[in-house]
């Protein structure tokens, strides 16, 4: 009966639709504060502001859309549904967003009882959607490999969540912690092990079908969220057991394992049978090559970790693998979601009477080609800054403001559309009833 | 063996081949090639529809009692994806490559995710509710979409 259910509960247009638009104000945030704190912010990646900075972009732009779209998907690709979808939204929406400003006022101000709240609020939040997930996905079987892959990514939201908090309160009461060793583990966890995994079984299903490519061979699909948890665990059993050259191993054996994602994804949308290339596909092609170019940064020091030391690698690995790689993934997949969603609530509306426009009249390529420009743009400035900070630091945070406030903008034009066709629509169907 | 799901899984394949080839002609710019590639995809998809509808969804129900569950909705689903098919085919006909390519975007993702859950959830409830009509049910299947 649990599948049954899932055909008729699609959640109303409301629950993603909220992560969807306030995320890119979160990363316009991030710009803004680049801009605002200059050259300084590319001293290294423990300052207060690049350490804001990121989580701002991180839980801000990527967890934000990540937890929407679960809400929205969960019932499709794994037939699970969550109990009253709205309410959920809400609150999630509500204490990502409050936990996110908290923690970035708290990272920049240093304030251990802001850090505190921060870390309270977010726990609380993520607890509640992990809590309705596996409510929801508890009696629903492995049956494929997006659903392995969603099981083993939220059981990694919870190690980045709670490596984050004793992060946290280890920077706010002064606790003797390996602060460094154990906020690698934490971007481990929350990039290779949640957005990673999380992004892999996503790409199983929607590379396929934006772009009609061949699907993931069956056997590596399988294995790569299972491989990529072994190495996180691996990887934090270094860490407490103090074992340096087996998190070193661990690193390598998660770097590669993203290059063979993102290299076989490349193959696969090269035999891709869409007749033109979109903003989608460019976005994924720049999010792949982006990726690969920071898993070489990340598997070349975890063989000769000296390179670490060297001058602007960890912050070209970060901005590669954010701003280039899951940045462009991200944007490329809201480019579809959005504009199909509301195609399909106008169909839904106009019930089978009034037909609903198609989706390039809810959002047009050429808007959405000239938003991943400028993105582009951001991203190759706030690269160069990290070697030219006195000049491009504050032009690169604008940038990337700029591109990010795009990218609200054609949100946002979109929904106006989608409820200028509904209002349409409504007045039709009124219209035939009155004439009948 | 096969299965209800490895059958139809295997015909939704062959649909979406054939719709590939209609993009390809786009491509190139051969709205008229593109309109043939597109007449055999439309032929295949409503062969597949009508043989859901008339065949394996009435035996789903009858077996299960669920009428208005599942089956119901990929009626809907169906429905709409006539729609678009038509949409996209009056596009071809008027040369019109641009309004062509706005319809196909929404009709592969239409496509794409009813087939996902078709492949995903119906048609293993279908194998698992209907063992001992399996082999006349997958009979019947094949001869109404081999034709």
């Amino acid at each position: 009966m649990q599948a049954m259910l899932a055909f008729e509960n699609a959640p109303p247009f409301a629950a993603p639709l909220r992560f969807f638009l306030t995320a890119p104000l979160f990363a316009v945030l991030a710009g803004l504060l680049v801009a605002y704190e200059g050259p300084d912010i590319f001293a290294s990646r423990w300052t207060p502001g690049a350490l804001a900075a990121t989580h701002l972009i991180t839980i801000g732009f990527m967890l934000q859309v990540m937890l929407g779209a679960l809400i929205q998907i969960l019932p499709v690709v794994a037939g699970a549904n969550l109990k009253r979808p709205l309410a959920v939204a809400r609150s999630v929406h509500v204490g990502l967003s409050v936990g996110v400003l908290l923690l970035a006022a708290g990272l920049l101000s240093g304030t251990p009882t802001v850090l505190g709240s921060a870390a309270l609020v977010l726990t609380l939040t993520v607890l509640l959607f992990l809590v309705v997930t596996i409510m929801a996905l508890i009696d629903v079987p492995t049956t494929s490999p997006t659903i392995r892959g969603i099981k083993f990514a939220l059981f990694s939201l919870a190690g980045v969540v709670g490596l984050g908090v004793v992060l946290a309160l280890g920077l706010a009461y002064g606790w003797p912690l390996p602060l460094m060793a154990l906020a690698d583990l934490h971007a481990g966890w929350g990039l290779g092990g949640w957005a990673g995994v999380l992004l892999a079984a996503m790409a199983y299903v929607v590379v396929p079908m934006f772009q009609l490519t061949p699907g993931y061979p069956a056997r590596a699909s399988w294995w790569f969220p299972l491989f990529m948890l072994l190495m996180l665990l691996l990887w934090s059993l270094a860490i407490l057991a103090d074992w340096p050259l087996l998190a070193r191993l661990a690193q390598l054996g998660a770097a590669l394992a993203g290059i063979a994602f993102a290299g076989l994804t490349l193959r696969l949308q090269g035999k891709r049978r869409r007749a033109r290339p979109d903003a989608t596909y460019r976005y994924w092609q720049l999010g792949l090559i982006a990726s690969i170019f920071a898993l070489f940064l990340l598997s070349t020091v975890a063989v000769w970790p000296a390179a670490a030391d060297i001058d602007g690698w960890s912050l070209a690995f970060g901005v590669l693998l954010v701003a280039g790689g899951f940045l462009p993934f991200i944007t490329g997949m809201l480019y579809k979601i959005v504009p199909f969603l509301s195609w399909m609530h106008l169909q839904s509306s106009g019930q089978a009477k009034v037909p609903a426009p198609a989706m390039n009249k809810i959002l047009s390529e050429a808007e959405m080609h000239r938003q991943m420009l400028a993105h582009a743009a951001a991203l190759a400035l706030l690269l160069a800054a990290i070697f030219f900070p006195v000049w491009l630091a504050r032009p690169a945070g604008l940038a990337f403001a700029v591109a990010n406030g795009w990218l609200w903008w054609n949100l946002a034009c979109a929904i106006r559309r989608y409820r200028g066709h509904l209002a349409d629509i409504e007045a039709a169907l009124a219209a035939r009833l009155a004439a009948q | 063996m096969t299965t209800i799901r490895s059958f139809m899984t295997e015909d939704h394949r062959r649909c979406d081949d054939l719709f590939a080839e209609a993009e390809q002609a786009v491509s190139k710019g051969n709205l008229e090639l593109a309109l043939v590639a597109f007449g055999h995809f439309r032929s295949a998809m409503l062969a597949h529809f009508a043989s859901e509808e008339k065949t394996l969804f009435p035996t789903f129900e009858a077996q299960t009692g669920m009428r208005q569950g599942p089956t119901q909705v990929m009626r809907m689903e169906h429905e709409q994806l006539r729609g678009l098919m038509d949409d996209a085919i009056n596009a071809l006909k008027t040369a019109d490559a641009e309004e062509y390519l706005g319809q196909a975007d929404t009709l592969v993702i239409m496509m794409q995710q009813h087939n996902m859950k078709e492949e995903n959830m119906l048609y293993p409830m279908c194998d698992q509710h209907l063992t001992a009509e399996l082999p006349a049910v997958l009979e019947r299947l094949e001869t109404e979409l081999c034709d």
